[in-house]
């Protein structure tokens, strides 16, 4: 999913809202077709998110009324399931959301500044050295982790890092991740003036003082992107924290959900309560800065 | 890296604009360095081992130059990992975009109703394919919600065990992939939708053109670079496809589920192959490359041509 948002720039956030009313949606037949579009519609949508809505209703209902009436709304809400999933013994919630942010948070912000400085540095050389240097970056994006993830163990077997959270981190900052935040901060770069740049070389600040009291804030909406998707990339990554942790270390959201879920049986109720509370940081997220989450993703990709 | 210092005319300047560049530069190389020691150097030691017998079990690997990919031609498991993963990657795209295509049309409306139901349509996508994995599981299994629903409503007379048969559990694991990848594709058509202008839908309505001529004739053109985008993104993640998999099916019944990404994973972890493992993988990366740029070689081509 990360081509998508490579071309992006600052002025291609356009949304639906502005649009000019259609033309043909005042018509008798449109205004007698219109409610039974909408029941379609909202028929279509509930089928189509029916499993998110059965995890959701199902995490607030006891285990009787899962087995008997799986789609029904909690009409006996408890919290036992919720309460039975922070309660486990091996504290798998509460560990794989903490690990998890640790290293979302310890990822991005280090790849920000490094892919920003990076990118500002690249977009100030010539043309084709520009060129060159993102055709190589562009390999990050394309190639499956499964090809690098040997070497990457090994290399930072070498380092002293292989089964630790540093090492997890410094393979992120350095992975596929750093190709898709370059991609997209160049992209924002090449509408930042020259002209800016220089201005402030000639009052005597440099490079770095320049990047990062001038270009940094004109990019923000590049950060924005970057952190939105790097976050949700980096939370969801389970192959790489599976064996770059390996199974001793503590695990993340994905990697604990995978290794303790996956070997034996619990009940639907429990199992529906974890799940609703894994799941709950990203989608929450996502409802919340929709518009930006779309926007980046769509980017680029309409043209 | 190149480092060009335009040569100054004095030697004051240079020495300054070293200086007080150098930050910039210590900070864009760090990340140049990290990215050639995670993502280059580990390509390039793929290649090498792909071409020796590396073995952790191994003191030491010897050059068995193509003997690896050699072995592949003989490997059963493979091939039917690779025709299953490949029958995925062409269905679930199919399916993924047609349903993302379909849902697009019927989502294109701009007032409030219908924004709250395209926010509902893309959540697919933020959920993790381990959530994901699990939800599925639990729904699909024999005493799960599908078969209770199904039960209760007199569809079927007993439970069907959507994962326990090789092919059933196969046709799964493609609708739980092409689930989240509608998500996905929903929310781009959607944006090519709204950026066709109103005045060539009303255009054609002068013209006569009816809705279905309109459709085919306007809204399927105009929204062509968001099918290569679809086609090609959907493809790329099936090739690689690991995680709804790993959790859905373990790649069972039988090996019937196993993809790629999977057997890759398998032979380097549980065999202890990392040779082959290696051959395997860059020749996935090979098969992907190749299937990614023809096919938008292809639509492309459409593009142009609708």
């Amino acid at each position: 999913m990360t081509a998508s948002t490579l071309t992006s720039s600052p002025t291609e956030t356009g949304s639906a809202s502005r649009r000019p009313p259609r033309a043909g949606e005042n018509s008798p037949l449109r205004d007698r077709l219109s409610p039974l579009r909408l029941i379609l519609a909202i028929l279509a949508t509930l089928l189509f998110v029916s499993p998110i809505y059965i995890t959701i209703v199902n995490a607030f209902k006891p285990e009787s009324d899962i087995e008997n009436s799986p789609a029904s709304p909690p009409l006996h809400p408890t919290l036992s399931n919720l309460t039975a999933a922070v309660n486990r013994p091996d504290q798998l919630i509460q560990l794989g959301l903490r690990n998890s942010l640790i290293v979302v948070f310890c990822s991005v912000i280090l790849i920000i500044p490094l892919a920003s400085a990076f990118s500002f540095y690249i977009s100030r050389r010539r043309t084709r050295t520009r060129a060159v240097i993102l055709a190589v970056l562009a390999a990050g994006l394309m190639i499956p982790p499964q090809v690098v993830l040997l070497p990457t163990i090994r290399i930072l077997t070498v380092l002293g890092l292989d089964h630790t959270y540093p090492g997890l981190i410094l393979s992120n900052v350095g992975g596929g991740y750093f190709s898709f935040a370059v991609f997209v901060y160049v992209g924002f770069m090449r509408a930042v003036p020259s002209e800016i740049v220089e201005a402030a070389r000639i009052d005597g600040a440099g490079l770095l003082r320049a990047w990062w009291s001038i270009v940094m804030p004109l990019v923000r909406p590049a950060t924005a992107t970057v952190t939105i998707f790097l976050s949700l990339w980096i939370w969801n990554d389970f192959l790489n924290p599976l064996f770059i942790l390996g199974p001793e270390q503590g695990q993340t959201i994905t990697t604990g959900l995978y290794l303790s879920l996956g070997q034996m049986q619990i009940d639907f109720g429990q199992m529906f309560g974890i799940m609703f509370l894994a799941g709950i940081i990203p989608v929450v997220g996502y409802l919340f800065i929709q518009k930006q989450f779309v926007a980046g993703l769509t980017a680029g990709s309409v043209k | 890296m190149t480092v060009t210092v335009t040569s100054p005319p004095r030697r004051a300047p240079w020495l300054r604009t070293l200086r007080y560049d150098a930050g910039l530069r210590a900070l864009a190389g760090l990340g140049l360095v990290l990215y050639a020691v995670f993502i280059v150097l580990p390509l390039f030691m793929s290649l090498h081992s792909s071409l020796t017998n590396a073995n952790p079990l191994y003191a030491s690997s010897k050059f068995v130059g193509l003997a690896n990919y050699r072995q592949m031609l003989h490997d059963d498991a493979l091939h039917s990992a690779v025709i299953y993963t490949l029958e995925l990657a062409f269905g679930v795209t199919i399916v993924a975009n047609v349903i993302g295509f379909a849902f697009a049309v019927l989502l294109n409306r701009t007032n409030l109703s219908y924004r709250v139901l395209r926010t509902l349509a893309f959540l697919p996508q933020v959920i993790s394919g381990v959530i994901t994995g699990f939800v599925w599981e639990t729904i699909l299994t024999e005493n799960g919600v599908l078969n209770t629903l199904l039960l209760h409503l007199h569809v079927i007379g007993q439970p069907i065990d959507w994962l326990g048969d090789p092919h059933l559990a196969q046709l799964s694991v493609g609708i739980v992939t092409a689930w989240v990848l509608s998500g996905f594709t929903t929310v781009v058509y959607l944006a090519a939708l709204q950026s066709i202008p109103q005045e060539l839908y009303d255009a054609a309505s002068i013209d006569g053109a009816g809705p279905s001529r309109r459709l085919r004739s306007i809204t399927v053109p105009m929204t062509a670079p968001a099918t290569t985008i679809c086609v090609t993104i959907c493809m790329i993640t099936v090739m690689k496809l690991y995680d709804i998999i790993t959790v859905l099916t373990g790649g069972g019944p039988a090996f019937a589920t196993q993809s790629a990404a999977q057997y890759i994973v398998q032979v380097a972890f549980t065999s202890d192959e990392f040779g082959y493992a290696s051959a395997i993988a860059i020749a996935l990366l090979a098969i992907s490359a190749a299937l990614a740029l023809s096919v938008t070689h292809v639509l492309r081509r459409r593009e142009v041509n609708l």
